[in-house]
């Protein structure tokens, strides 16, 4: 029940890249992130998969764009296009010149402009989780790597805490809970702050396999002759963090990253299936699916438009994530 | 190594310790009071308020956590209101199912294990194969069906191919019964039928998982030194992928598998909820909806023994397959 | 290589989610016929009273009678039953005093069950009741049921161990909601609670201090089931139930399975309603909604004998009700359950406004956005139409999807800014997106303000609850007025917690009527609690109509017999059968 496939899987997988990550073979003399570019522009499934990525990323982004040149808001209804069970009339769910991708069996909103600001939020959601994951695994991991004795242990226990912790448990217990703690009676909960406790239910939970690789790379590092003679010569922590440690390993971290995002994209979506996460007025992917899986017989149009986006976006996340490992660790290469 | 196990095992104890504390403060932020629950018309506020008392849930937070923790040592005296004495390991009286939580456990945890170990064997053998065989004929056609099966099926939802699973097989073809769960001792092969989907479903998920990160490391562990070395002295390929090449690459998904089900085993909710088993997950989910302190105690409780022992399970085989690794 | 992969992935997935996806939608057939009239008398004549039952045509014996539900029975303890999954797997195994006998189309007589009669008003002031108890009575261990084995039943029913049933006969024979208290029962093992008598082994008697002529209806809910109070086990009999009726616990999986039996000691003969059809009745829990309608019409195995508790789900009514060959397979039947906008009289004074949201009420396109006319049907009274005595009137004349011209001219340029509070369930999300829009488009600027699904009962219950509007729903335990309006509109019951009288209105007027109704004999308030309906709405508006629930559940091929209830609105086994 934990944040599953994000814990151990990446965490391993780029552990086996392990701290050799700057070839120092170099006889060109170009830098490792300009070597890893040049792989990466090289690797076609890489560039087809960023360009994916590139692509959802601007339609998310450009969502208030394509709603003014669509003529269509998230939550305009057109009830008068459904039949008296509320399906959709017309073809596959009905697809339309107006309505692109159909209609919602129900309130008869707009599927199409729905997915584009449900991507804006479940990509916003993604994204930010994982830099604040990222950023505490790299903090946490860190101290507990370089600095070690009691520190390492205390952070070492934290760790095995919150992986013992039922993520999805906590979450359904937490999120209902915070709203009320945080909100007026009368007051609408803004669906910013739905998002933003979303995200912390992820950050709380999604730290812990960066911190393990920051703290394995950093102990694997921390013997090796540079950083001693860092050491020696008097570095202050700030320096040896961010000048000796860091940059030797910030491609672990970065392919993490990448393997991070679409994980909390179908955590949310999960949250969703059981009944956590954002309310009716913000359009996100995970209540898109859960909602539209019950009609999987009835109005499977209605299932294959966000189930398709969805998985062509987490798709092209791994692949871009896999891309992103072989061009930073040449030895794995495919 | 008793050293080791010593003080792992305290740490285990200190980790489950904070999770019940947790656990525990958490329950009482819950906007839900379980014994408004109890009266669906015409509540009467005093009424409840004793019905309150009864249940003790009107004593200090510290009292009501003692009594729950003595329960589970030494067992404890509930009242009539909760079945009367509970034997220790006492693991409290549910009032939202009406039952002694440890009937409810007994009940369920062997359906998350009938879930889960089955699957677990499954997707790691075709985890494990897949990525054995792509590492080995790495760059074939073999070799990019795993790849786009693995990337497949990292990308996939368990409810959204568990769905279509259960409409094809079950509501069309009707080539299998229903998901449910029988016990494996009454009927193996209804146990079998029961479950064989949730099994598909969790293995396709996992062992893409499995394959992609075996693949990495057969291939990473083909590039090393030793194994060049054992082929120059002619060894034959099995003896040298079967022996010493698969031995270290199985490293590292010893302990992914081990952590996968250790969390696992503390529940499947979303493969419970969409094949509508009750597990151990699923008991749990229900629990919080209910405000039913106990359960949500147990059954976080069993979870957080199974991660916890996973751990500690992990460094023990870490050390078993590689002989590099010494336990401090 | 890796792009093709994700154009197979991609196809194959298209394909199967396309499948079927061809076909035009043209919109027809999608209308349902939910009108019946309800009709509900109390027998007179002993007779009705007495068994067997009328055979049910075209039924058989043997078989297993499956019944798939989503959610556990909360309680199987007769005295603690209350959910309406209890109340209708109740009956078979429990007796009471009373019970209804039901056409399943509105025709309702309220006959004796254990007792010959349903009661008789000794003083014709409905302050003392007697109950003649049948012979030949027998619980499932073969031992005679007298009136003392319900009298214990009822006395139990004090203890505060043992929560959640009603409460009527309780508050009733103590003359205070603190029935607890008035009367402890487990000091007072071996005696009855005060009001309580047991004449003789055949006689029952309660003496009320004030006139309640509800009696007969009340005991018709099974805390007049009976137990010998050596069967008693507490807390415990909640898992396995000592039986009186045609089937007895075999087997209890908690929240699993639920196994019953034929219990070979009930005798057709003493009982007016209920049969012993099938071998045996299995309840099982755990699958969704969705799952189990799709396991009942795939008709596969022992689910062809199978019915889904849960109605239809909106995502597959479409299939279900657009399929010729399920017609056989499906009952359709509006629900007592009605639903309205609540109104918080507290908070909303302005008569006008209260008018004006009446007249701006969509409920066309709120019935749309919940799967269409086999889940709800427009209400525009207080009552259902299944109450005794009901009479149809639109007070605010809306059409199909609001009257806008009669909101403005109401309103008169202002725009009301109310806060409307909905659970963050499923349903209430639909529901509260769709009434948002619906009021906005009329004029009024809505607030939402989402409510923990779990909590949201117990907050629109607090008297000073926040907010203007909410999503309010009502069943009665019996199909009579006094058990609504009462309820749900006399400002006197308001307490600080607890409200059924959820839109806190309270007019001294409305609360006399209400007491000079209630002293009538149970046969002539049925039109005159009509008449104060359409009064309190015409006169107040203290909420807005909505729906009624409407149950519509799909068996398997083989069941047969299963009707619904027309007092609690879901199917009732009394005459299930599997056909041979």
């Amino acid at each position: 029940m934990s944040l599953s496939p994000v814990e151990g899987v990446a965490l391993a997988e780029i552990e086996s890249g392990g701290p050799e990550v700057p070839e120092r073979k170099d006889v060109v003399g170009r830098s490792p992130g300009r070597l890893a570019w040049i792989r990466l522009r090289r690797d076609r499934t890489a560039m087809v998969s960023g360009g994916m990525l590139l692509f959802f990323m601007l339609l998310a982004l450009a969502a208030p764009l394509i709603e003014m040149l669509y003529g269509i808001g998230p939550k305009e209804q057109f009830q008068s296009l459904l039949d008296g069970f509320g399906m959709p009339l017309g073809y596959s769910g009905g697809v339309s010149g107006d309505h692109w991708f159909g209609l919602e069996p129900g309130l008869g909103r707009d599927i199409f402009i729905r997915l584009i600001y449900g991507l804006r939020t479940s990509l916003f959601i993604a994204f930010a989780a994982a830099v604040i994951t990222a950023t505490l695994g790299v903090v946490l991991g860190t101290l507990a790597g370089y600095l070690g004795g009691w520190l390492d242990a205390v952070i070492n226990w934290i760790t095995d805490l919150t992986l013992a912790m039922p993520f999805l448990v906590i979450a359904l217990a937490l999120t209902p809970t915070l709203v009320l703690r945080f909100y007026g009676e009368r007051e609408a909960v803004s669906p910013a702050f739905g998002v933003a406790v979303l995200i912390g239910v992820f950050a709380i939970f999604g730290w812990t396999s960066t911190a393990r690789l920051v703290r394995g790379q950093v102990i694997a590092l921390r013997e090796r002759e540079f950083v001693e003679a860092a050491r020696a010569s008097g570095a202050g922590l700030g320096h040896m963090v961010f000048r000796q440690l860091l940059p030797n390993i910030w491609a672990p971290i970065l392919v993490s990253f990448s393997l991070a995002v679409p994980q909390f994209i179908t955590s949310e979506a999960a949250l969703s299936f059981i009944g956590v996460g954002l309310s009716d007025e913000t359009p996100s992917f995970g209540r898109m699916i859960y909602r539209s899986l019950d009609y999987l017989q009835t109005d499977p149009a209605y299932v294959f438009f966000p189930g398709i986006t969805i998985f062509a976006l987490v798709f092209a996340f791994n692949l871009f994530g896999d891309a992103l490992r072989d061009a930073l660790d040449p030895k794995s290469s495919r | 190594m008793t050293r080791f196990l010593v003080k792992r095992l305290f740490s285990a104890v200190l980790t489950l310790f904070a999770v019940s504390v947790l656990t525990f403060l958490m329950f009482f932020a819950l906007p839900r009071d379980p014994v408004t629950g109890m009266c669906p018309k015409n509540c009467n506020p005093e009424r409840l308020e004793r019905v309150r008392d009864e249940l003790g849930l009107n004593d200090p937070l510290i009292t009501q956590y003692a009594g729950y923790m003595k329960g589970i040592v030494t067992g404890r005296d509930l009242g009539s209101a909760q079945g009367g004495h509970c034997d220790a390991p006492c693991l409290g009286w549910s009032y939202v199912t009406n039952e002694a939580v440890s009937d409810t456990i007994a009940r369920v945890l062997p359906v998350t294990l009938s879930i889960v170990i089955p699957a677990a064997v499954l997707w790691l053998l075709l985890g494990v194969g897949l990525g054995m065989v792509s590492a080995l004929r790495r760059g074939t056609w073999l070799d990019r069906l795993a790849i786009g099966f693995s990337l497949t099926g990292a990308s996939l939802q368990l409810y959204f191919v568990g769905a279509v699973l259960l409409l094809v097989f079950v509501y069309n073809l009707r080539l299998l019964p229903v998901p449910s769960y029988t016990s494996i001792l009454d009927n193996p092969v209804k146990w079998a039928s029961g479950l064989v989907l949730a099994w598909v479903s969790l293995a396709f998920l996992f062992s893409a998982i499995y394959a992609r990160l075996s693949r990495a490391q057969m291939l990473e562990t083909l590039s090393e030194d030793f194994v060049r070395t054992a082929r120059a002295k002619g060894l034959a390929k099995p003896k040298v992928y079967g022996r010493h090449a698969l031995r270290a690459a199985i490293t590292p998904v010893v302990t992914i598998a081990g952590l996968d089900v250790g969390g696992a085993l503390g529940g499947t909710v979303i493969t419970e909820t969409t094949f509508g088993i009750q597990g151990l997950g699923r008991t749990a989910v229900d629990a919080v909806r209910a405000g039913d302190l106990p359960t949500i105690m147990a059954t976080v409780l069993i979870a957080a023994v199974f991660v916890v022992l996973a751990n500690v399970l992990v460094d023990l085989l870490y050390a078993a397959i590689d002989p590099r690794v010494r336990l401090r | 290589m890796r792009p093709r992969v994700v154009a197979a992935a991609g196809g194959a997935i298209a394909l199967v989610v396309a499948l079927g996806a061809c076909s035009k939608n043209t919109g027809e057939g999608t209308t349902v016929d939910t009108g019946r009239t309800q009709t509900g008398v109390i027998a007179t004549d002993p007779k009705d009273s007495q068994g067997p039952a009328a055979e049910v045509a075209g039924a058989s014996k043997g078989g297993t009678f499956t019944i798939i539900r989503e959610t556990p029975i909360s309680h199987l303890d007769p005295q603690r039953t209350y959910s309406f999954a209890g109340l209708m797997a109740s009956p078979l195994f429990a007796r009471y005093l009373t019970t209804w006998k039901d056409d399943g189309k509105g025709g309702l007589v309220l006959v004796g069950d254990l007792a010959e009669t349903p009661g008789s008003d000794v003083n014709k002031d409905c302050k003392v009741w007697e109950f003649k108890i049948k012979d030949g009575v027998k619980f499932e261990d073969g031992s005679p049921i007298t009136s003392k084995e319900i009298a214990y039943g009822i006395a139990r029913s004090f203890d505060p161990d043992l929560t959640g049933g009603p409460t009527y006969i309780q508050e009733w024979l103590a003359d205070t909601p603190q029935f607890d208290t008035k009367w402890d029962f487990k000091k007072n093992k071996g005696s009855l609670p005060p009001g309580l008598t047991t004449p003789d082994e055949k006689t029952l008697r309660f003496e009320f201090s004030k006139p309640r002529c509800d009696l007969p209806f009340a005991v018709s809910l099974p805390t007049t089931a009976p137990l010998p109070p050596a069967k008693d086990t507490g807390v415990n009999l909640d898992n396995k139930p000592f039986s009186s009726g045609p089937y007895k616990i075999a087997d209890n999986q908690v929240g699993v399975k639920l196994t019953l039996d034929r219990n070979p000691n009930w005798d057709a003969k003493t009982d007016p309603v209920r049969h012993q059809y099938p071998d045996q009745f299995v309840w099982t829990f755990g699958p969704t909604p969705d799952a189990a309608s799709n396991r009942v019409i795939a008709d596969n195995g022992p689910d062809q004998s199978a019915l889904a508790f849960n109605t239809v789900p909106a995502s597959l009514v479409a299939k279900v009700a657009g399929d010729a060959a399920l017609k056989s397979r499906t009952i359709l039947s509006p629900t007592p359950s009605a639903n309205q906008l609540v109104i918080n009289n507290q908070r909303v004074k302005d008569l006008k406004i209260r008018q004006a949201l009446n007249y701006a009420i969509d409920r066309e396109g709120l019935i749309k956005a919940m799967g269409g006319p086999t889940v709800a049907a427009p209400l525009t009274t207080l009552m259902p139409p299944s109450t005794i005595g009901y009479k149809a009137y639109d007070a605010y004349p809306a059409g199909a999807s609001g009257n806008l011209d009669k909101v403005k001219e109401l309103l008169g340029g202002q725009t009301p800014e109310l806060v409307l509070g909905v659970s963050d369930g499923a349903t209430e999300q639909i529901q509260g997106t769709q009434l948002k829009a619906n009021l906005e488009r009329a004029g009024f600027k809505i607030t939402l303000r989402n409510i923990p699904d779990d909590a949201k009962l117990d907050e629109i219950k607090k008297k000073d609850n926040p907010w203007d509007l909410y999503i309010g729903n009502w069943a009665a335990d019996w199909p009579s007025g006094a058990s609504i309006l009462p309820v749900l509109y006399d400002g006197r019951t308001i307490k600080p917690e607890g409200n059924s009288n959820q839109s806190y209105f309270n007019d001294p007027a409305i609360n006399a009527e209400m007491d000079r109704i209630l002293a009538m004999s149970p046969a002539e308030q049925g039109p005159e609690w009509a008449k104060l309906d359409e009064r309190i709405m015409k006169e107040y508006a203290p909420v807005v109509p909505l729906f009624v629930d409407v149950a519509y559940n799909v068996h398997g091929s083989k069941a047969g017999g299963v009707f619904i209830s027309s007092v609690f609105g879901y199917p009732a086994f009394v005459n299930a059968y599997v056909k041979q």
